[in-house]
């Protein structure tokens, strides 16, 4: 129960980003300072979920262990710059990951 | 053209060609979903903690791929439903943006119509609707379709793709270490995120905050990192523009 009325509110606070303008919005214009900042929820959120989890669970390269996922995600980063194909990087990351440990 | 927007008998029925023009545009653009998609499914099957069929429910509850991966990854670390929501809220706040850059362009239609509208506005189609020059003088009918189009089918390819994943999750082992594919998936993310400098802050102090506050109660330390990446973000951006 507790699960679904997380989910439930998480759905509805996206539907209301999305709805905000198109349907709430009327002539209300977005604050510059506003339309900036958005630009960078992106990078930032990406980086902040994906940094820990890269580096295991205590957050700390730990030589060894660690090692096939940074080489792999090293990689598949590469591939991502290079090529910006995110299929792509996802079966050659796995695949040096899946190698090397 | 104005005056026709707001005639009260102006032709929105079905159009076909439009709808199958949208399914065409936003097909190449749905390619990457599927493994996303897919690991998502896996990842919902192999959390013994979490009841499938409702973490699956986000897919049409939710259907913002990031975000679902990102509650998925709290709840199964026991976060407060408080940091869960609130998270989800800042991953998605990235629509507001969508929503209102494309306002006056769909901003016309019909309360129900902008509410089905909405729902369905996800990363692809917007990107679809800010680039594609079809979309620049079409019928306010063409228009309405064609959106229509290209997100029923990216509704129908999320919904299947996690759903498959949750039903070969069983099958799939915990040792494959298949759950590896979450980071790579947010770094491949972020690398197409990232466009300029104040891109490289955002992320730098989101990822280094995240780090330094790991052991944060409840997930907190996420939230955290993600609010002062955006705040460097957008003070880098300012200053910027100032000196320009």
């Amino acid at each position: 129960m507790r699960l679904w009325l997380i989910i439930l509110a998480s759905g509805a606070v996206t539907f209301l980003t999305r709805a905000s303008f198109t349907v709430f919005g009327g002539d209300v214009a977005v604050p510059a300072v506003v339309e900036r900042s958005l630009r960078y929820v992106a990078p930032a959120a990406f980086a902040a979920i994906s940094v820990p989890l890269l580096l295991g669970g205590d957050g700390f390269a730990d030589f060894g262990s660690d090692i096939p996922r940074i080489i792999a995600g090293a990689t598949a980063a590469a591939i991502v710059v290079w090529k910006k194909n995110v299929p792509a990087m996802l079966v050659v990351g796995m695949g040096i990951f899946w190698l090397l440990r | 053209m104005h005056a026709d927007r707001n005639h009260l008998v102006a032709d929105l029925s079905f159009q076909r060609d439009a709808f199958y023009d949208g399914v065409r545009t936003l097909f190449p653009l749905s390619i990457p979903g599927i493994p996303f998609g897919f690991v998502i499914g896996v990842l919902i099957a192999d959390e013994e903690l979490l009841p499938s069929l409702t973490s699956w429910s986000a897919s049409f509850l939710i259907f913002a791929g990031s975000s679902q991966l990102a509650a998925l990854t709290l709840l199964a670390d026991s976060a407060s439903a408080f940091i869960v929501i609130s998270t989800v809220f800042l991953i998605n706040s990235r629509h507001l943006m969508y929503s209102a850059a494309i306002r006056d362009r769909y901003g016309h239609y019909s309360k129900p119509t902008r509410w089905l509208l909405a729902y369905l506005l996800v990363d692809q189609q917007f990107a679809v609707v800010e680039t594609d020059p079809a979309l620049d003088s079409p019928t306010d009918r063409y228009r309405l379709w064609h959106f229509l189009g290209g997100g029923s089918w990216l509704w129908v390819m999320w919904q299947a793709t996690t759903g498959l994943g949750v039903l070969l999750g069983g099958v799939i082992k915990e040792e494959w270490g298949l759950s590896f594919a979450v980071p790579l998936l947010f770094i491949g993310l972020l690398i197409l995120s990232v466009k300029n400098r104040p891109g490289i802050l955002a992320a730098a102090v989101g990822g280094t905050v995240a780090v330094a506050t790991r052991n944060f109660p409840q997930g907190s330390g996420l939230l955290l990192a993600i609010t002062l990446g955006v705040a460097a973000g957008g003070i880098a951006d300012t200053r910027a523009e100032v000196r320009t």
